[in-house]
């Protein structure tokens, strides 16, 4: 298996180049580049895994590159950007990126996005893909762009990364047994994420903030084998 | 509203307009009175009494010789009438409203005073409020006056009333007009309290001319006043983002640095440069445009926030409902409650936070075991950039903008943050927002 190609835009060399020292070291292919043309040129020197995105470029900005990439191609894309409110990550992830990493960033949490973007990418974009925006259970309403869940009452309901990914799991495998190893193998996406809790912690979590009061969570435990997602899903 | 601006006179010019227009009133409801005393009327019996009262005494004078008349005269006064003779004409008839009605009613009783050119006039003296004359054959003058004593009062109420009402009316005119001139400064004067509170208090022009140009003057100040924190603010959230990427090499060279300790030493002191950012674009704005209400469920929020301190090992624990959901700026508040655990982590050990719905209210608690805060400096820790170290010789990390970044997330919500020293020892901050009607999911 030949080692990823990850196409880096950034504006400012040194950074450019420190970034890109960096993916090497971790055994990526790095093509740099400075701007939307240059962007365009590395995307014709042969296939890309990944492009690392900055958001604020001379010309193009990176929001505008990103639309232009999606028309064309479902590359995973991460923006990086000096901008670190909530609102430009969801912005970006709107637009289809598909994960927001704001400055400074250390190597450590650049891989282990790209890492963990790169298996998601494996796992679920095979015959079987699930980059739709949208799912729907027990009338619960989950944002995949967004990554959001929103109550029936339409309230937005904070989960951290990992609780996403988990439901995420749970929702790919409605009302089927899921074992323990197979969830934490399928939620463990996000290593940079601060939580290494155990998935029963993880689940014992998102099982609360799905809890309502005149029903419980629609997690089952299977005892001795793990866990079941037992409501209908449907997806748009 | 051109014609209008130009046409306008000023706040002097409006206020001697309706003084004008009050006094040219009252004139001419004045006169208006005046005029309807003419219609004014005696009752029958009184207008019969008076008539055979003249016709006599007209008679008995005519028939006695001048040098008798004035004894005569005073014979024939009674309790009721004033009697009178002068040889003289009519002194030349006073400012005082004619009677013709009640003349009328005389004169039907007795048509022969028709001839006597009798006349009747108001008058304003204390004893007789009628008098009048009437001619006798040889030329000569009978006057008389009237002492009205049944309808006294009535009479007399009646023409003081009205006198009373059109002034009462004006001068409730007059209030309101004057009222109606001065509204645009009580606009003004709202708008004032308001203005740097955040949003911008365009107060609309009307008004008199000089009205008018102070409130355009208040608005172009107030725009000056924006623009110039809007640039502040740019600047800022510029220099914020442009540091960024320096930090962002400095993190990436520090990487390679051999010496662990000085590795480690130098990416906290990278941490904290961004955590300081960080609250310096949180606190001035400029990192993104203004947060809006969105539902939410805060009880979710504040335990995620839990959540993340206890899987970084610290003592923070959560008591309250697993859901609560409220329209609320649900990031500003994530962080206002972050901030507050991290205080009370700073100054104490534990951070026990709690949320509860209470008499339409909704309280977020955070208390620690911490030392508290001196009672003389409660209120100075909520100022940008105050701290409580200095004093205390404690290290602290960032800006000293925590406190009054939660301050300005609570006081967008509309509610109340208060800091106070627990009985039992410790900080207690609470966040108190309004609580929503419905809180069920449904």
């Amino acid at each position: 298996m030949t080692a990823p190609s990850i196409i880096l835009v950034e504006d400012d060399p040194p950074l450019r180049t420190l970034t890109a020292r960096a993916l090497q070291e971790h055994g990526y292919l790095v093509r740099p580049a400075s701007s939307g043309p240059e962007m365009w040129v590395a995307f014709d020197a042969g296939p890309v895994d990944l492009v690392v995105l900055d958001v604020m470029l001379p010309g193009t900005n990176g929001i505008d590159l990103c639309r232009q990439i999606r028309r064309k191609s479902d590359v995973p894309i991460i923006f990086i950007s000096a901008k670190g409110s909530e609102t430009d990550r969801i912005v970006g992830l709107e637009l289809g990126a598909d994960d927001y990493l704001p400055k400074p960033f250390g190597t450590r949490e650049l891989i282990a996005r790209i890492r963990a973007i790169l298996r998601r990418v494996g796992v679920e974009r095979g015959p079987d893909d699930h980059r739709e925006s949208e799912a729907h259970f027990d009338g619960w309403s989950v944002n995949f762009r967004r990554r959001e869940l929103r109550s029936p009452t339409g309230a937005i309901v904070d989960l951290t990364g990992a609780e996403f990914d988990l439901l995420g799991s749970f929702l790919s495998h409605p009302q089927r047994v899921i074992a323990r190893e197979r969830l934490i193998e399928l939620s463990r996406t996000r290593m940079g994420d601060s939580s290494d809790r155990s998935i029963d912690v993880l689940v014992s979590r998102l099982r609360r903030k799905l809890s309502s009061a005149d029903r419980p969570a629609p997690i089952t435990t299977v005892r001795g084998v793990g866990y079941m997602f037992n409501a209908e899903v449907s997806r748009a | 509203m051109r014609w209008r601006l130009r046409g306008s006179i000023g706040l002097l010019g409006r206020l001697f307009a309706i003084l004008l227009a009050t006094v040219t009133l009252e004139f001419a409801v004045g006169t208006l009175i005046y005029e309807r005393a003419s219609q004014l009327s005696l009752q029958d019996d009184e207008a019969r009494r008076l008539a055979e009262h003249l016709v006599i005494a007209r008679k008995l004078l005519s028939e006695n010789p001048s040098r008798e008349r004035p004894a005569l005269s005073f014979q024939l006064t009674t309790d009721r009438y004033d009697v009178h003779w002068s040889p003289a004409a009519p002194p030349p008839p006073p400012l005082s409203p004619g009677l013709e009605r009640m003349r009328r009613q005389i004169i039907d009783w007795e048509p022969s005073l028709e001839k006597a050119s009798l006349w009747l006039r108001l008058t304003p003296g204390r004893h007789s409020e009628i008098n009048g004359g009437l001619r006798l054959p040889d030329g000569s003058w009978l006057y008389f006056g009237m002492h009205h004593s049944g309808g006294k009062w009535a009479f007399t109420i009646g023409r003081m009333g009205l006198a009373l009402i059109p002034m009462l009316a004006l001068l409730i005119a007059g209030w309101l007009l004057i009222r109606r001139t001065l509204a645009p400064l009580r606009d003004l004067t709202h708008a004032t309290h308001r203005i740097g509170r955040g949003v911008e208090v365009m107060v609309p022009e009307a008004g008199t001319s000089d009205v008018r140009n102070l409130i355009t003057a208040f608005n172009a100040m107030q725009a000056r006043i924006h623009r110039l924190i809007d640039e502040r603010t740019e600047t800022l959230a510029a220099v914020g983002h442009d540091l960024r990427t320096p930090l962002a090499r400095m993190q990436l060279r520090v990487e390679s640095v051999a010496d662990p300790d000085l590795r480690e030493a130098m990416s906290d002191d990278l941490d904290e440069m961004g955590e300081m950012l960080e609250s310096l674009l949180a606190y001035f704005g400029g990192d993104s445009e203004p947060e809006s209400p969105v539902r939410s469920d805060v009880a979710v929020s504040i335990a995620t926030v839990v959540d993340a301190f206890q899987d970084h090992g610290h003592d923070v624990t959560y008591d309250g409902p697993d859901h609560l959901e409220m329209t609320v700026r649900a990031l500003s508040l994530r962080r206002a409650v972050r901030n507050l655990i991290e205080n009370a982590l700073h100054y104490g050990h534990r951070a026990r936070v709690s949320l509860e719905r209470k008499d339409g209210e909704i309280l977020i608690r955070i208390d620690d075991d911490g030392p508290g805060i001196p009672r003389d400096r409660l209120e100075e820790v909520l100022r940008p950039f105050a701290r409580l170290d200095e004093a205390r010789q404690r290290n602290t990390r960032g800006l000293g903008l925590g406190l009054a970044i939660v301050q300005k997330a609570v006081a967008a919500e509309g509610g109340t943050f208060l800091l106070a020293n627990r009985p039992e020892g410790g900080l207690r901050a609470e966040i108190c927002l309004a609580a929503p009607r419905s809180t069920g999911r449904g």
